[in-house]
């Protein structure tokens, strides 16, 4: 089932009428099999006319019937999707041709709304190929002979991968050689950047190659990626290399800075809105040339009475070099000091951003200041005294 | 530690004189120009003052100016003994005193202005009352200090109350009044006050030999006669300590009287003043029933001295949050605290608004603290730090500048 909604059993009923429809717009598994590279090696047509009429193995009859099998039911999970999309596109109101996968996503938000921690268990509409892993085609021909020489191993394509790396390693090695003998050096400007960027985690490796591989296998696969890439000539198979990196996001390049606005007074001012800490709720302006002037509810800074909740709002403030050069007021509510505090602390880290240079921002989110703090407070157990602390156990 | 710290400020001290004593010619003929008279208590054997630039050496806060605001002037230990030996420097304050090795006042501008009223002030007419007002912990009591400094070197007669909240929320002890019906006596207290006064004003009450207008008759075998000194009546009211409280209201009619007639002049200072209109105090009657303040005895002289009807005194009154109980602290304006009878008693008075430091006041006393060896641990950008951190409020930076 791709639609992993609770009663939604309707569309089942429907599925007839719109059969049809959507039986025309082609082969399904199109760009499923574009996802996995290693699934491409053959592609098998599920029943060849000519395969029936010749002699076939056993194994490849069982893999030519479960083959079927899987395309089947590809098939129908496909059609299903298709009509649970058009219903829910009726729902919306909305036109189910240009119904795209966000549509979805935000439909099934509005519509079963869920306040489940995990996005997982979350209910989703997502199509089958996403929800369905991609599977291997087939490893051998009719009559059985497997194409991959390393099929014998069972992970043909893991032992394939280390040894295209190993025979990548051996080939820079042998460049090292040569330009050494002539007196050439690498170039210092083509040397490969790892530093934002990182090898794939196993499950990422593992559906590249769609096999399972061990802890041991991926640990093989690591020291082995590692000497390739610590060879000086490593830039030369840098596309080799790339396919199994990983970009780390920087996350703040990612997040939008807003553009400072501008006051009566010829001001620049931001104002962050919803800076949110355990049950207090906060809005902050920051203005830009002030005096360190800091205005909470209609108070000064003696609006918290306690240190610990003064540090913690001057702390962006003097982390950024910019106490007592901005102005800063924010109205605040709910919860008690160290929530406010905290809700001010964030509000002013992330207006901060638009006076401070980029590097600024990087090293402020390293230090975590423009990280959401989404801690609450953990409920009270029965039988317990509290959260995590029992009852004093006494014998009798 | 702090007894080692202490060592080590009086070893720092002796070697930063060292070199300075080839300046201290100069530097006393600076000082002299600064000031037109040195301070009495100096003697010869006294160290030659520490010129900085956050202290003076002017230590008569009648000859002040704005010239000396955020500097420090030391107030004289037999000065300070003689003041302040009964209270009215606050607690805290008096700790850092006694670990300074001296005692230290920062002049202020609200002191500055106080001072300039009551100079200019004609004595002649009725008293002038001046408020103290403003948040917990700016100084309200400090600058109540420098004025009576003021008045004890200008042969003011102090009427000073360090705290009147004491009286209200911890009695010592609390007694039903003899004398009047339905009221109670606070013996010790008024006791304690007396010492105090006499601490204060002994040596004046000695040269000035005020008399007693009437007899006072305590009981069928105790009396002061007319003509007594006051000092005969004060030690009377300490050693009987049962009539402390009566004494206290007779001392005080008494002091109207002759500052009315023109034989001495008073200076009123009460801390702490709307605890007397505070209708919530700690002293139970017999009947386990709240006593209001205007039921003990004590209450009626010291707002009989700080009304209008009487001349050659002046009465420095500080209002405070602190002086009330919970739930009644939501503004340190006189109005909101005095309440509407008690302001209608001060009625018309002279409000004078204690505030945070300035910067250059906050920049003085963090001066004061590096030289006293009190702030050691000073990485970059410190001061900006404690400048927000305390919001420049007095309380909250002497509280935090303790762990440094």
């Amino acid at each position: 089932m791709s639609l992993r909604v609770l009663g939604l059993n309707l569309i089942k009923t429907n599925r007839n009428l719109l059969q049809t429809a959507v039986k025309n717009n082609g082969a399904p598994n199109a760009h499923a099999v574009a996802m996995a590279p290693y699934a491409t090696q053959v592609t098998v047509q599920a029943t060849p006319a000519a395969v029936q009429k010749q002699k076939v193995s056993k194994a490849m009859k069982a893999y030519l019937e479960r083959a079927n099998e899987h395309d089947e039911f590809m098939k129908t999970q496909h059609l299903e999707f298709q009509i649970g999309k058009r219903h829910l596109a009726n729902m919306m109101g909305a036109d189910a041709e240009t119904f795209t996968q966000q549509d979805i996503d935000e439909a099934i938000n509005y519509l079963f709304p869920s306040g489940l921690f995990d996005k997982r268990a979350r209910p989703s509409m997502r199509s089958p190929e996403e929800v369905f892993p991609a599977r291997k085609a087939a490893e051998f021909d009719e009559t059985g002979r497997p194409f991959h020489s390393m099929f014998y191993t069972g992970k043909p394509n893991y032992f394939q991968l280390l040894h295209d790396i190993v025979t990548e390693t051996n080939k820079l090695n042998d460049l090292e050689e040569r330009m050494l003998r002539r007196g050439n050096k690498p170039d210092e400007n083509q040397k490969l950047e790892m530093a934002g960027s990182q090898l794939l985690r196993k499950e990422q490796l593992e559906r590249v190659l769609v096999e399972h591989i061990a802890d041991i296998e991926y640990q093989n696969f690591t020291s082995a990626m590692e000497r390739l890439i610590i060879s000086p000539y490593a830039y030369k198979s840098k596309a080799f290399i790339e396919r199994f990196l990983k970009p780390l996001i920087d996350q703040s390049k990612q997040l939008e800075v807003p553009k400072p606005k501008i006051d009566e007074q010829g001001r620049q001012y931001v104002t962050t809105y919803e800076c949110l800490r355990k049950t207090a709720r906060a809005d902050v302006t920051v203005r830009l040339p002030g005096t360190g002037k800091i205005t909470i509810n209609g108070q000064d800074i003696s609006y918290f009475s306690l240190e610990e909740c003064r540090e913690q709002l001057l702390f962006p403030l003097s982390y950024s070099k910019m106490l007592g050069k901005v102005d800063v007021e924010a109205n605040v509510e709910g919860g008690g000091p160290s929530g406010q505090a905290g809700a001010i602390r964030w509000g002013i880290a992330m207006s901060l951003r638009s006076f401070v240079d980029q590097e600024m921002i990087e090293t402020m989110r390293l230090a975590g200041l423009l990280t959401r703090d989404y801690r609450r407070r953990e409920r009270k157990k029965f039988g317990q005294e509290g959260a995590r602390r029992k009852y004093t156990w006494k014998k009798r | 530690m702090k007894m080692l710290r202490k060592q080590f400020v009086n070893l720092s001290r002796v070697s930063t004189h060292l070199p300075r004593n080839v300046l201290a010619s100069r530097a006393a003929s600076r000082g002299a120009e600064m000031s037109t008279n040195v301070a009495p208590a100096e003697t010869a054997t006294a160290p030659p003052p520490v010129i900085n630039e956050f202290r003076t050496g002017v230590t008569n806060p009648g000859e002040q100016s704005e010239l000396h605001v955020a500097k420090f002037y030391t107030i004289p230990i037999e000065e300070k003994k003689q003041i302040f030996s009964g209270g009215g420097l606050p607690k805290q304050y008096e700790k850092q005193i006694k670990t300074f090795t001296e005692a230290c006042l920062m002049v202020r501008s609200p002191a500055l202005e106080l001072l300039h009223y009551i100079k200019n002030a004609d004595l002649t007419k009725p008293a002038v009352r001046y408020v103290l007002y403003g948040d917990n912990g700016v100084g309200k009591t400090l600058t109540m200090a420098h004025v009576l400094h003021y008045g004890a070197l200008n042969d003011f007669l102090l009427v000073h109350v360090p705290w009147a909240p004491n009286w209200m929320k911890r009695p010592k002890e609390a007694a039903n009044s003899a004398s009047q019906e339905g009221f109670i006596d606070l013996p010790f207290d008024a006791a304690a006050w007396l010492i105090h006064f006499k601490a204060q004003n002994s040596k004046l009450l000695q040269r000035l030999q005020l008399k007693t207008s009437k007899e006072y008759v305590w009981s069928k075998r105790e009396s002061t006669p007319a003509g007594a000194t006051l000092i005969e009546l004060v030690e009377h009211g300490i050693a009987r300590i049962k009539y402390a409280s009566e004494t206290t209201a007779a001392l005080i009619s008494e002091l109207k009287q002759l500052a009315t007639a023109g034989q001495c002049k008073i200076m009123v200072a009460i801390d702490g003043y709307n605890a007397f209109f505070h209708p919530i105090t700690r002293i139970f009657s017999d009947n386990k029933q709240r006593v209001s303040p205007d039921r003990i005895t004590l209450t009626q002289p010291f707002l009989d001295i700080t009304s209008y009807d009487w001349t050659n005194g002046v009465c420095v009154l500080s209002v405070d949050k602190i002086a009330m109980t919970e739930g009644y602290m939501s503004s340190y304006m006189p109005r909101y605290l005095l309440g509407k009878e008690g302001f209608e008693h001060l009625d018309p008075f002279v409000p004078v608004h204690v505030g945070n430091y300035t910067d250059k006041e906050f920049i003085s006393y963090i001066n004061y603290y590096l030289d006293r060896h009190w702030i050691s641990k000073t990485q970059p950008g410190f001061e900006e730090q404690l400048k927000f951190l305390s919001n420049m409020n007095p309380y909250t930076l002497m509280r935090l500048v303790r762990g440094l």
